[in-house]
């Protein structure tokens, strides 16, 4: 049907859109004045006049750093595409130092066609990337080395960063070194060494404004002319995403996503998921499917985990509560057998069960991680002994029992009146 | 009788393997999941256009996937649009255990359109190491080559750095017709009881931004929820899929799916399933559970095919009520020659025996211990429920404690200092002894035992000609046996003495089970 095909085609178009973050922040390119235009001014005046320097980029997760320094390098490389040359590292992969100095080798082996050796020693290494930086700094080189996760490296002995910034003090080298950070503090992690051979230029990101996000989402969803869809239905989906826009809900729903996580990545992930719930059918994208979205994101974990409990585990967790109000510091699953024996003493239920059975109950509530052990696990104990804790409140649990149907009225009146008992 | 045949459990992959389109004949009903899982791993990758699906709309697709899984329209339909053309953002699927996620997302991998180049999956709950994990993946993503063994061995890679680059070389390789390669990491909650587990969670979560690979799609699938991943720096954060737990019908669907005798199965799940989905709602419990009680139920039937009316019904219900009662208090039962003797001799003893079911346990030890085996874990529970300082007391030469050597203290002080030490043997557990100290009891309680036999004067008696030693002997050896079934557990030794101490993992019930002899 050539209608699904076309649903489907856009579909695919505004999908591979939001996967990409070059498009993403493609917008930061014609506006003045932001971090892209500064770190790109910074890093382009570095490779003209052949000097070193050092910036951070600093910022929460997800607010497009990383982005923007790979647009920077992208339009550097258009530019100068001999000149540059560079090195990406990552904390979490190469905090190790030789590691680290393998990774640098085998990449500067890479860019320059020379072979690598993997049984190269982490000296010989070292020697090579000192014998490169004065070979590219001869030749007008500029070595840009992107370190991501930069808190990471700032972790032990600092021993590369202090290398590397060391190495950039002497004339003949040519490097500047990009530091991408989710630690707005990652400059006071530095040692004092290394922090004296360090520029203290840093690029601070926030989390974008309603405005700003408002611009970002008519750019990704809004499609030009000129693609390989046919003209009517691009100026119908058009309009009705204007339509979509400009009313009150929307901006109702883009306010209570920024009241979470005003990232970009979070944003993505919504529009991600309301491109997943277009209708297949007609093709466009509906105020029922942002809706459906935003619902989706906004689940609560553990109060799913609670509509899902049986009725032996419900009483177990009340029996828990009890015990808590009842001031004792700290409980063992014996304490609370003795109190669930009281409760089935008292109210004559027809839940009472051994003790087999509530122990396989317990077990499958520390499964779902609604209680655990309040002590490191040290001392070789079994567990029925070791003291263990709630992990939700008694909001929590008192809104789960009223919405639980199958619930028995005792458990309520348990829960309730047991600030009286 | 015969031999008892151990009954296989009915497990969720060989209950709702019927309708499968592709699945095995009904034969291997008894196939564990995971051959069932490995068999659709392969199907899901392999690019075979010979099921030719006629008018590729999304419902088509969506009605297959949900007869193979019931009670999942929307999880179904969610997976089918997020999954479905790359480039996607990571998935994350989580719910409890036994909600059918594996089965859902492999299922639905082989139905999402375009089909996938390859589907690498890593079951990491059997995993040791990443190590393990690494080199797992790896050779999913590309075989190594037939003849050299001595090469694998070498590119078993254990840093992160370089198996990030070793998976980018294999998916830079795949992805180059355009195809989709999907990642699916099983169980993933497992990673974080590893050594250096949150470092390695960090890495699998944010393998989407280490790989910039457009064409690649991770999935992970966890038991916990995913408040249990955020890390103190944030990562970023993949697309939900909640799975809830089944409702009590959805579980009837379930467990309905290819029985043989729908009909009787469906009046004796009528009966059965409600009150033991108060206790559980996991299928794969329930289902162990329902299997001996299914059984059990059908006796009076016999052979004969009657049609189910509502007195054969009720007669079915009235047999059924008191191995009801029973099943809701065992966990599992492993059925033994004699209790399977039992029941097919005197089927109506065993239901009046059975009445005592709604007490808390049976009163008679399903396994057999020896004498003296029974006296030395009766001491060692005592050991351990009694501090050592009592011992004197209970424990002196009269046989018994002596009355007025109590003092009548029943002031509030003493009742409150009563409850407080009453809470702290519940909350400290058993304490540990000594081995002399364990000898001493045992000593004391044989001693006195023999003398109340010599005043029974019961000749059938094994101990009848050794006297004392025919309790003592041996009494190493009893203790090693006891230790290695796990009733009394070795504990760190005494610094200051260095001899051995042991501490008695019996509760009270079976302790009380022990001493009727």
């Amino acid at each position: 049907m050539a209608a699904a095909s076309v649903a489907s085609q856009a579909q695919a178009v505004l999908r591979a859109r939001l996967c990409d973050p070059g498009f993403v922040h493609s917008a930061l390119r014609s506006s003045p004045d932001t971090n892209y235009s500064k770190l790109k001014y910074l890093v382009a005046s570095s490779i003209s006049e052949a000097c070193n320097n050092s910036v951070l980029l600093l910022g929460p997760r997800g607010c497009g750093k990383a982005a923007v320094a790979d647009m920077v390098l992208e339009d550097l490389k258009k530019e100068h595409s001999d000149a540059i040359s560079v090195i990406r590292l990552n904390g979490m992969l190469h905090s190790d130092d030789n590691c680290a100095t393998k990774e640098i080798a085998r990449q500067l082996c890479l860019e320059h066609q020379l072979s690598f050796s993997k049984m190269a020693s982490s000296d010989d290494n070292t020697e090579f990337i000192i014998d490169m930086l004065r070979e590219c700094g001869l030749a007008h080189k500029t070595i840009l080395f992107i370190l991501e996760e930069f808190d990471l490296f700032a972790q032990g002995k600092q021993r590369l960063l202090y290398s590397l910034l060391d190495a950039m003090q002497s004339l003949t080298s040519q490097a500047v070194v990009i530091g991408l950070s989710c630690r707005l503090d990652a400059d006071q992690l530095l040692e004092k060494r290394v922090r004296s051979r360090f520029s203290h230029r840093k690029l601070l990101f926030v989390p974008s404004s309603l405005d700003d996000i408002q611009r970002l989402v008519e750019h990704l969803l809004i499609m030009a002319k000129g693609s390989s869809l046919p003209a009517k239905y691009i100026t119908d989906y058009n309009s009705r995403l204007t339509n979509i826009f400009s009313d009150k809900k929307f901006k109702g729903i883009l306010n209570s996503l920024m009241d979470a996580d005003a990232t970009t990545s979070n944003i993505l992930r919504f529009l991600f998921r309301a491109v997943s719930y277009m209708d297949m059918e007609s093709g466009f994208l509906s105020m029922e499917s942002f809706l459906n979205a935003l619902s989706v994101m906004q689940r609560q974990p553990k109060m799913d985990s609670l509509q899902d409990l049986s009725i032996l585990e419900l009483y177990i967790l009340v029996c828990m509560h009890r015990l808590e109000d009842k001031e004792q510091s700290s409980y063992n699953f014996t304490s609370i057998m003795k109190e669930y024996r009281s409760i089935q003493d008292a109210y004559k239920t027809s839940d009472k069960y051994a003790s087999t059975v509530c122990f396989r109950a317990f077990e499958h509530l520390l499964d779902r991680e609604l209680i655990s052990f309040g002590d490191i696990r040290g001392r070789n104990q079994a567990l029925e002994y070791r003291p263990v804790k709630l992990l939700i409140s008694s909001r929590e649990l008192a809104q789960s029992l009223k919405l639980n149907t199958t619930c028995p009225a005792v458990l309520q009146k348990l829960f309730d009146r047991e600030r009286y008992m | 009788m015969s031999q008892p045949v151990t009954p296989r459990r009915t497990t969720r992959s060989s209950a709702g393997s019927a309708s499968d389109p592709a699945s095995p004949t009904p034969q291997s009903k008894s196939m564990p999941k995971s051959t069932l899982r490995r068999q659709l791993i392969p199907a899901a990758a392999a690019a075979a256009k010979d099921e030719e699906e006629e008018g590729e709309n999304d419902r088509s697709t969506v009605d297959l996937l949900l007869e193979a899984l019931p009670g999942r329209r929307a999880q179904a339909s969610d997976l089918l649009r997020l999954l479905a053309p790359a480039p996607a953002l990571p998935l994350l699927l989580y719910g409890g255990a036994a909600t059918g996620k594996t089965r859902a997302l492999l299922l639905a991998l082989r139905h999402i359109r375009p089909r996938p180049h390859r589907v690498a999956y890593a079951a990491l709950r059997s995993l040791p190491s990443p190590r393990a994990l690494f080199a797992s993946l790896l050779s999913q993503l590309s075989p190594p080559p037939s003849s050299s063994s001595a090469s694998s061995r070498q590119r078993v890679n254990d840093k992160p750095s370089d198996f990030v680059a070793a998976l980018r070389d294999a998916l830079a390789g795949l992805c180059t017709q355009g195809d989709a390669v999907y990642l699916v990491f099983d169980n993933l909650e497992v990673v974080k009881s590893w050594d250096k587990g949150t470092q390695l969670i960090g890495l699998i979560l944010r393998l989407h931004d280490l790989l910039r690979l457009p064409q690649v799609v991770l999935v992970y699938v966890s038991s916990a929820t995913p408040d249990a991943y955020y890390s103190m720096t944030g990562s970023i954060e993949p697309n939900h899929i909640y799975f809830p737990d089944y409702t009590v019908d959805e579980v009837r669907v379930i467990l309905m799916r290819g029985h043989p005798n729908p009909k009787l199965y469906s009046s004796f799940l009528s009966v059965a399933l409600k009150p033991l989905f108060r206790v559980t709602r996991r299928v794969d419990e329930l289902g162990a559970a329902l299997e001996p009680l299914f059984r059990r139920y059908c006796e009076p039937l016999g052979d004969s095919k009657v049609v189910l009316d509502e007195s054969i019904k009720r007669r079915l219900f009235e047999h059924i009520q008191p191995h009801l009662a029973v099943a809701m208090n065992e966990t599992f039962s492993v059925p033994t020659r004699a209790s399977v003797d039992q029941c097919n001799d005197t089927g109506g003893k065993a239901s009046t025996k059975r009445q005592f079911g709604n007490r808390d346990s049976l009163t008679e030890l399903e396994f057999h211990m020896s004498v003296s085996a029974k006296y030395l874990l009766l001491s060692a529970f005592l050991a351990s429920r009694n501090p050592a300082t009592l011992d004197a007391a209970l424990f002196d030469s009269t046989g018994g404690s002596d009355n007025h050597k109590r003092k009548r203290k029943s002031s509030q002080a003493s009742m409150n200092m009563k409850d407080t030490m009453v809470e702290e043997m519940l909350m400290k557990g058993p304490g540990t002894f000594p081995l002399e100290r364990l000898l001493a009891i045992f000593q004391c309680i044989t001693s006195v035992s023999e003398d109340s036999l010599d005043d029974v004067e019961s000749s059938a008696n094994m101990m009848n000609g050794s006297g004392m030693t025919g309790l003592m002997s041996d009494v190493l050896l009893q203790l090693s046996t006891l230790c290695n079934s796990n009733f009394i557990s070795k504990s760190r030794s005494c610094p200051l003495e260095g001899s051995a101490r042991y501490r008695s993992n019996v509760d009270q019930d079976l302790a009380l089970k022990v001493s009727t002899l």
